[in-house]
């Protein structure tokens, strides 16, 4: 890949230097100098063409609650780019980066401008902006996606103090999760694609439920306390970011289920921007109709409840948005298949991808409901999105002016 | 809600086994991996290869995290006797909330067998925190 700038300069046989120097890794440069030998006023063209590859970075900021890194959608995320994300090997190990071949996820709390005693201190959440450096956050996200590297620092979950930094290289993909990845203006403006994950508050109980309650110090009292002391922080610094999001994926309880009170069953909504360069929302049978469909039936058996999809365009936080709705579970193999070959849009690159990347993490929370379902998607579109951004910067034709 | 939920949690407390598989989420064909998280919790740490933390030093780490959301859910409620609205009692509980996600993340990882000091103890082995936890 190779990110070419053209220069023209004219002048008497003499090459001037290019105004801009590119930074990044494997610079290269042609000349081509070429002189009318005829002796005329005319003055020789030098055409100078600098070549930096990688030179830009495709960045994707990834809202969400759940800590960092271990969220089942970075998984999935570098998963469709290929080969596992890790750690960065010989660093700190308490470290919240990972790095995979195409993409390195950055977390946001290493962003924290107040440790854990500060935030206490001053009595700010981690939630809050004040205990975040957002001037920081964008001078380095700024670099990375200029193909610089940075020396980023580390905030340590364990400790609550912020450790010393590591090198960062700028990635292919770089992916920054966290609270707060659209909070910040000028840090939105970095991203060529953004998500929210957001999860009603049943679900989020009920998930927590299931994070914590083997630990000795919890209790279901404790747990809905932290969620209900949380929750106004998180109403007024994190929830807004959803407008800003090019895609939201809304975690809900289930419709099919009566009174359903166990969370197990989940409605999940993939709420996608329209006009939003180089993503082409999914849809179900036609764009920009409205259908409910139900997969079940004489061709597929399904248990109960069974699976119920609906599209519809809608408008959401003054966006026009479409959505595509997933209620119920999967079963079988054969389920998602068919459900997978009746969907438009969905990137894939050959016939059952989406299946087969549900079943290569078939362990992973979420793999036989929406939510699997949509990361994985989510996924492939943003695979799409970064071919295409690439493709459209060395697609730019290279020519010579005529002298 | 919440207590439909306790009935059908109450029974798996043991062990969080049966809770993950109800979760929405769990094909229910992957019982192998489910065997591995009732290693991990039951075990509390031990055998390298089942889910438990394979170095000393990360199994410190899994007590100290344990123990330090035990103290701190009690010194949320504690603070928060006061005022349930200050600013303190916040804090206190998104401390906890914290610490829960760090020992949450931390046992993730021990499911997958990515012990977090893994690639520390190749380069330094005979440190005190690169002894190898046994049975």
């Amino acid at each position: 890949m190779a990110i070419c700038t053209f220069y023209t300069v004219q002048s008497l046989n003499s090459i001037s230097t290019p105004t801009n120097t590119h930074l990044g890794f494997h610079q290269k440069q042609l000349l081509f100098y070429s002189t009318s030998k005829k002796s005329s006023r005319r003055q020789s063209t030098t055409a100078t063409i600098t070549c930096s590859a990688e030179n830009k970075t495709v960045v994707i900021g990834l809202a969400a609650d759940s800590g960092c890194g271990k969220s089942t959608f970075m998984r999935r995320l570098t998963s469709v780019f290929g080969g596992a994300a890790e750690p960065p090997k010989g660093g700190n190990p308490d470290s919240n980066t990972l790095i995979s071949d195409m993409t390195t996820v950055i977390c946001l709390d290493d962003y924290h401008s107040l440790d854990r005693t500060g935030r206490k201190k001053k009595g700010v959440t981690a939630l809050d902006p004040r205990a975040n450096n957002f001037d920081l956050m964008y001078e380095q996200v700024k670099a990375l996606k200029s193909g610089i590297a940075v020396e980023k620092p580390i905030y340590n979950h364990v400790t609550g103090l912020l450790d010393p930094p590591e090198l960062t290289k700028p990635p292919k993909i770089l992916v920054i999760e966290g609270l707060h990845p659209m909070y910040d203006e000028r840090v939105r403006d970095l991203l060529d694609f953004s998500i929210y994950l957001d999860i009603s508050n049943e679900v989020k109980f009920a998930w927590k439920i299931q994070r914590d309650m083997a630990e000795r110090g919890h209790s279901l009292e404790s747990i809905k306390a932290s969620i209900e002391a949380r929750k106004p922080d998180f109403d007024a610094y994190i929830d807004p970011q959803k407008q800003y999001a090019d895609a939201v994926i809304e975690v809900l309880p289930t419709q099919l289920i009566p009174d359903d009170n166990e969370g197990k069953v989940l409605r999940v909504r993939l709420i996608m921007k329209e006009g939003v360069k180089y993503f082409n929302p999914v849809y179900l049978f036609d764009e920009g109709s409205t259908i409910g469909w139900i997969p079940c039936g004489r061709k597929l058996t399904c248990s109960y409840p069974g699976i119920k999809f609906s599209y519809s365009p809608d408008t959401y936080y003054g966006n026009e948005v479409s959505v595509l709705e997933m209620d119920g579970q999967f079963d079988r193999l054969d389920e998602l298949i068919y459900v997978e070959s009746h969907l438009s849009n969905i990137s894939t690159k050959f016939y059952g991808e989406v299946t087969q990347q549900m079943l290569k993490h078939a362990d992973f929370p979420g793999s036989n409901n929406g939510t699997g379902l949509f990361q994985t998607i989510v996924g492939l579109k943003i695979r799409d999105l970064y071919e295409q951004l690439i493709a459209s910067k060395v697609g730019a034709p290279l020519e010579a002016t005529r002298s | 809600m919440a207590s439909l939920i306790t009935a059908s949690l109450i029974q798996t407390r043991s062990g969080s086994v049966d809770g993950l598989k109800a979760s929405g989420g769990w094909m229910g064909k992957e019982k192998a991996k489910v065997v591995g998280v009732k290693a991990a919790t039951t075990m509390g740490g031990g055998g390298g290869g089942r889910g438990g933390a394979k170095y000393k030093g990360t199994q410190m780490r899994e007590k100290k995290l344990t123990k330090m959301i035990e103290e701190k859910v009690k010194e949320a409620k504690q603070v928060c006797e006061g005022d349930e609205r200050s600013d303190e009692c916040k804090v206190a509980w998104d401390e906890v909330e914290e610490v829960s996600q760090a020992k949450a993340h931390l046992r993730l990882k021990l499911l997958h067998k990515q012990d977090p000091l893994e690639s520390f103890c190749q380069d330094n082995p005979d440190t005190d925190e690169c002894l190898i936890y046994e049975d």
